[in-house]
């Protein structure tokens, strides 16, 4: 209310008064962007030194807004926003903690007056992909260039797991940070297969003698998220890229004719719908969703399931007390694949971004360039129990046993690292899409053949559509 | 007594005129008026109207909600929508909802209520069947509960029977394990679940709906139907139905418009996607998908005048079938 | 079927089957089955109605396991931790909260301003009443999908006006409540309209006489006489408030400000629920009990309530 008396003003009543009437109307967004400024609040920046690498108003207000969902705002409290203050003293920091971020900032960004930095993600996600179509963001380039905080010599850009920058890159710049790391595999119970004397197999044959043993032993070998059969899109994927190269993944993502149609794809298809054809699916799956699904596999109904490292934390109330989750890596299709056993997918996520018509964009750079640090690294994975994109950020932390087997996974795999952007930058491809195919797929509705061509129309779909901004890596 | 006196019928047909008011009524008259209007045509206009008229301008535009401009692209957002595949599973799906549940809808309800009311002809006469009046309440307790707390209990009715799920057991308890399916899971069966849920959801209502109007038909028609020897069936085709029918025509258009709304039990038993293979998917979901997930506001809207259109449609044929009803009779 | 000539049997009743013969007065022996076998079917019906709620209830005393591997079987002791963890940890409470306050402000506030606006154009001449009550009644068939989008834009655009601003906008139970009366007014206005009409004008024309002022005249005189079809209509907008569900799912994305039908469905199908059903199922029984307690004990006007929506 005071806050209202102060800022009372001729502009503020239009606004209002235009907002009260009946007006979103194209038009009088318009009118109401106008009344706020000439377009976007100024900018202030401060000189760039040695010190100051991006050039950081020193005394400038920071306006952050944090997703308060699964990871909570502590990181950003009480690891960061300290190291920034400790660098800046005469800074201050609006730290704003907010479960929509849509329904929150929105309005701001059509209004022209964003905040300085936000963590876009939640339910109340505001795309990523309209939000660089429609030119909202700020180009993060500057960032991954400075010299990183612990040592100047070396970029922030290559203190990070291969694929960390790019993940965040739409056309011609990086517009996203992502922070977290979240690695892909199967998951399987240790207990169990320690009591059985089973081992994690590593490649097909294997695996496919064991699941025959293991439905012996009275278990379904396998399950998945049903409905949400993209789950098993991950392992089809992660074993095609394994077999033929990561080069298959880059045509995927370039939406190029026939990259769903490849040989390894084909042939990574077949083993895992093979799976549904020997009986090695738990029964009913296809009819469940991931919370049903996962309960079951965590029940010990099944042994495998694909996943990505959150599922430890998911599953954290239903986990009974002897069951120690375990990561694997996708087992090789071939004993001449092209990558080694150990490759594993490994995906940036949790995204912070810069609008561009912040008031103090530097100022973002900076806290990002913060927490890429190797202790604001640490300190994220402590308060939220998440690996993060910064290399060798997380050892020696204590973790629990499935994220710390996770981590012994990415140690091992080295640079051996993939990843795929076409779900980033295209969601409605990759779910609906292609979710739907690898369910028929998966239930064993359709072929091989017939999962390529509606994979290929999918991505035929998006190729054609001129509404649709187009990336390429 | 003669059938039309009986008709139980009170609909906004018959409502009574405007009194005509006096000349004391008309003393300071306007401010009364004015003040008593203002708000409610305030609050209705704002939240209800306007979004309506700004609906059929956005839906011409390509507005993503986050510009504060867009631009105007007349029919484009319509075009892409009739090629759009999944549009038409989403139309079909619609229709389904508007004439299938209805009809099962009804028949259902006039067989319970004349079961209810007329069923049974016990040694006092005409009279409903034994626990009728616990019928009445049982049937109506899906009318109390939300829709979207019945599609989570029904999406854990459905669910495979290795996820806690009770539907493909029941079937293996009168002997029918052969039929067992995941039900949810497969795109010739998921939309079918969401009309079976719909239809269960609202029997009840025209049950009682029925009743009402059955029980204001006088006994000794019925009393007569039996002497004459009419059967059952003949009763209720000859004396029944034709005293209810009114109150019949009245609920379909009720019904059919309530199916246009599949949304919450769609969203919630089959997902955002409309399930499997987005077999089961409907204009609402689609809609809503388009809107707040893909930012496709124009698009959105799009879907929503076609929504309008189809209502529209219902309507406009339900009354002038009714009114076609009216003259032959 | 016949009923009175009992000795020649009816031709094509296939579920005639001739069962004992015992003649009352009027009533045949194939009546006595088809009563049996209608008996029947009223029975089969009411068990589906209320096996998945029965199920529903048995489940929320369960632990997880007991809820896979035995369905039908009864809890082996009563788990009353699944509605402490339902309430408090799922959050249920806070939805349950919610949803009775945006229902004690959007109820009476529909009432109010359905009431007032359906008095004046049901009992005052003037011009343009026709096409203020078309306006109101016409909201009736349009569908609330086509408002969603602008709706969702008007009510954010709703913080930035002066003064009540930090009231309004999304996640607010007051925008809630507002949008919830300003849909249901249609509906209030047609039917509320129709009850004014049939008020006599003697009484009206008696109570000004007496040096009533039109205010007075309605809320002393007018909304008291409409008490019993305030009633009715008011069970038909709470039962309709309490279970909202597109509305609020596209206004209240703030999971502290969810509503109970709406936050117990995100709990069912999206962000990691982490498999604990039985909690999930004490929700839904926190959900359906209290309506259904509350139905039977008024069962006759709640029935009333909601089918003169129809009958009217």
């Amino acid at each position: 209310m005071t806050k209202i008396s102060s800022e009372w003003s001729r502009r503020n009543f239009l606004r209002g008064a235009l907002a009260t009437g009946t007006l979103v109307l194209p038009g009088s967004s318009v009118l109401i962007g106008c009344a706020t400024s000439g377009g976007g609040q100024e900018q202030t920046e401060g000189e760039a030194t040695e010190d100051n690498p991006l050039g950081v108003p020193t005394d400038a207000t920071l306006e952050v807004y944090i997703f308060n969902g699964g990871f909570g705002d502590a990181y950003a409290t009480d690891v960061h926003q300290p190291m920034y203050k400790e660098k800046y003293p005469n800074a201050k920091i609006d730290h704003n903690a907010e479960v929509d971020i849509a329904g929150a900032l929105q309005s701001r960004f059509v209004a022209g007056n964003p905040p300085d930095f936000v963590n876009d993600s939640g339910d109340g996600q505001i795309p990523l992909g309209q939000l660089v179509s429609d030119k909202q963001l700020y180009d993060l380039t500057d960032m991954y260039d400075a010299p990183s905080w612990d040592d100047p010599s070396v970029k922030v850009r290559d203190t990070l797991v291969p694929g960390a920058v790019e993940s965040g890159v739409f056309g011609d710049a990086p517009y996203v940070m992502h922070m977290a790391l979240t690695v892909y595999g199967l998951w399987y119970n240790k207990t169990l297969f320690d009591e059985n004397g089973w081992t994690a197999p590593t490649t097909w044959d294997e695996m496919t003698a064991l699941c025959g043993e293991i439905k012996k032993a009275g278990i379904a070998p396998w399950t998945y998220q049903g409905v949400h059969a993209r789950y098993m899109n991950w392992p089809l994927l992660t074993m095609a890229a394994k077999l033929g190269g990561p080069e298959i993944l880059t045509a995927i993502d370039n939406l190029e004719p026939g990259a769903w149609g490849h040989e390894a794809v084909r042939e990574s298809a077949n083993a895992l719908a093979s799976l549904k054809k020997n009986g090695y699916i738990l029964q009913g799956t296809e009819g469940m969703d991931h919370i049903q699904a996962q309960g079951a596999w965590s029940e010990g109904k099944a042994a495998f399931l694909p996943c990505g490292s959150w599922l430890e934390s998911e599953q954290a109330d239903v986990t009974p007390e002897n069951f120690e989750i375990a990561f694997m890596p996708e087992p090789l299709l071939s004993q001449d694949s092209a990558m080694p056993a150990e490759t594993l997918r490994a995906q940036a996520g949790e995204p912070y971004i810069v609008p561009a018509q912040a008031k103090n964009p530097r100022g973002g750079l900076e806290y990002m360039r913060v927490m890429l640090s190797q202790e604001g690294a640490r300190g994220f994975t402590e308060k939220v129990s998440s690996l993060t994109v910064v290399k060798g950020a997380a050892d020696g932390i204590e973790l629990p046993p499935g994220l710390t087997s996770a981590q012994q996974g990415l140690q091992a795999a080295g640079d051996d690292v993939l990843t795929w952007m076409y779900p980033t930058w295209y969601k409605d491809m990759e779910n609906p899409g292609i979710n739907s195919h690898t369910g028929e797929l998966m239930a064993g509705r359709i072929s091989v053949d017939e999962w390529v061509a509606g994979c290929e129309a999918e991505a035929k779909k998006v190729r054609e559509d001129d509404s649709i901004t187009k990336y390429t890596r | 007594m003669s059938v039309t006196d009986v008709t139980p019928r009170s609909d906004a047909r018959s409502t009574p005129r405007r009194p005509r008011p006096g000349p004391a009524l008309q003393h300071g008259k306007a401010g009364f008026v004015l003040a008593f209007l203002a708000v409610p045509v305030a609050v209705y206009g704002l939240f209800v109207l306007s979004p309506y008229v700004q609906a059929i301008y956005i839906s011409l535009t390509d507005w993503s909600g986050l510009t504060a401009s867009q631009t105007f692209i007349g029919f484009d957002n319509y075009v892409r929508l009739f090629d759009d595949d999944q549009f038409w599973v989403a139309l079909k799906n619609n229709v389904i909802l508007m004439l299938v549940v209805p009809v099962v809808t009804l028949a259902l309800g006039l067989f319970f209520a004349s079961m209810i009311n007329v069923g049974r002809r016990g040694r006092s006469g005409i009279e409903g069947v034994r626990g009728s009046k616990v019928y009445r309440i049982v049937y109506f307790f899906p009318l109390v509960l939300s829709m979207a707390v019945i599609g989570v209990l029904f999406k854990y009715v459905f669910a495979p029977t290795e996820a806690g799920g009770i539907f493909n057991g029941l079937l293996g308890l009168v002997g029918l394990d052969g039929l067992a399916q995941p039900w949810l899971g497969d795109p010739r069966f998921a939309f079918w679940c969401v009309v079976v849920v719909m239809i269960w959801a609202f029997v009840g209502f025209y049950v009682v709906l029925f009743s009402a109007a059955m029980q204001s038909i006088p006994k000794d028609i019925y009393e007569a139907a039996l002497l004459d020897g009419s059967s059952r069936f003949t009763t209720f085709r000859h004396v029944t139905l034709p005293l209810v029918w009114d109150t019949v025509q009245v609920g379909w258009v009720y019904m059919a418009i309530q199916a246009m709304d599949g949304f919450a039990l769609v969203h919630i038993m089959l997902g955002i996607s409309g399930g499997p293979s987005r077999a089961g998917d409907v204009l609402g979901v689609a809609l809503y998908r388009s809107a707040f997930n893909s930012y496709r506001f124009g698009y959105a809207s799009a879907i929503g005048v076609v929504l309008l259109v189809l209502t529209l449609i219902i309507s406009v044929l339900f009354m002038r079938a009714a009114r076609r009803e009216r003259v032959e009779l | 079927m016949t009923t009175t000539s009992v000795d020649h049997s009816p031709p094509a009743a296939p579920p005639a089957d001739p069962g004992p013969r015992r003649p009352g007065p009027g009533v045949g022996a194939g009546a006595g089955a088809l009563n049996l076998l209608n008996g029947g079917f009223m029975l089969a019906w009411a068990l589906i109605t209320t096996l998945p709620l029965l199920w529903a209830i048995v489940s929320s005393f369960k632990t997880n396991t007991e809820f896979l591997s035995d369905p039908w079987g009864l809890p082996a002791t009563l788990r009353f931790d699944n509605f402490v963890r339902a309430w408090s940890t799922a959050n249920i409470g806070q939805y349950f909260v919610n949803s009775v306050i945006v229902v004690l402000i959007s109820v009476p506030l529909t009432m109010l301003l359905g009431a007032m606006a359906a008095y004046v154009l049901a009992r005052y001449d003037f011009p343009g009443n026709r096409a203020v009550y078309f306006g109101f009644v016409g909201g009736m068939i349009f569908p609330v999908f086509l408002a969603l989008v602008p709706l969702f834009f008007v009510v954010r655009n709703l913080q930035n006006v002066p003064l009540f601003g930090e009231f309004l906008g999304l996640n607010s139970y007051l925008s809630l409540a507002l949008v919830y009366a300003a849909f249901s007014l249609p509906f209030t206005v047609f039917f509320l309209t129709a009850f004014f009409r049939t008020q006599p004008t003697s009484i009206a024309e008696a109570a000004i006489m007496d040096g009533c002022s039109h205010f007075g005249l309605f809320f002393r005189v007018m909304l008291p006489m409409a008490k019993p079809g305030l009633i009715s209509i008011g069970l038909f907008n709470v039962l309709g408030h309490w279970n909202q569900y597109i509305l609020p799912v596209v206004l209240m994305n703030d999971p502290e400000k969810k509503v109970l039908a709406q936050g117990l469905a995100s709990l069912a199908i999206s962000q990691g629920y982490r498999g604990d059903w039985t909690a999930l199922f004490a929700g839904l029984v926190i959900a359906l009990l209290p309506v259904l307690i509350v139905y039977i004990l008024f069962q006759k006007q709640v029935q009333a309530g909601l089918t003169a929506g129809v009958l009217k």
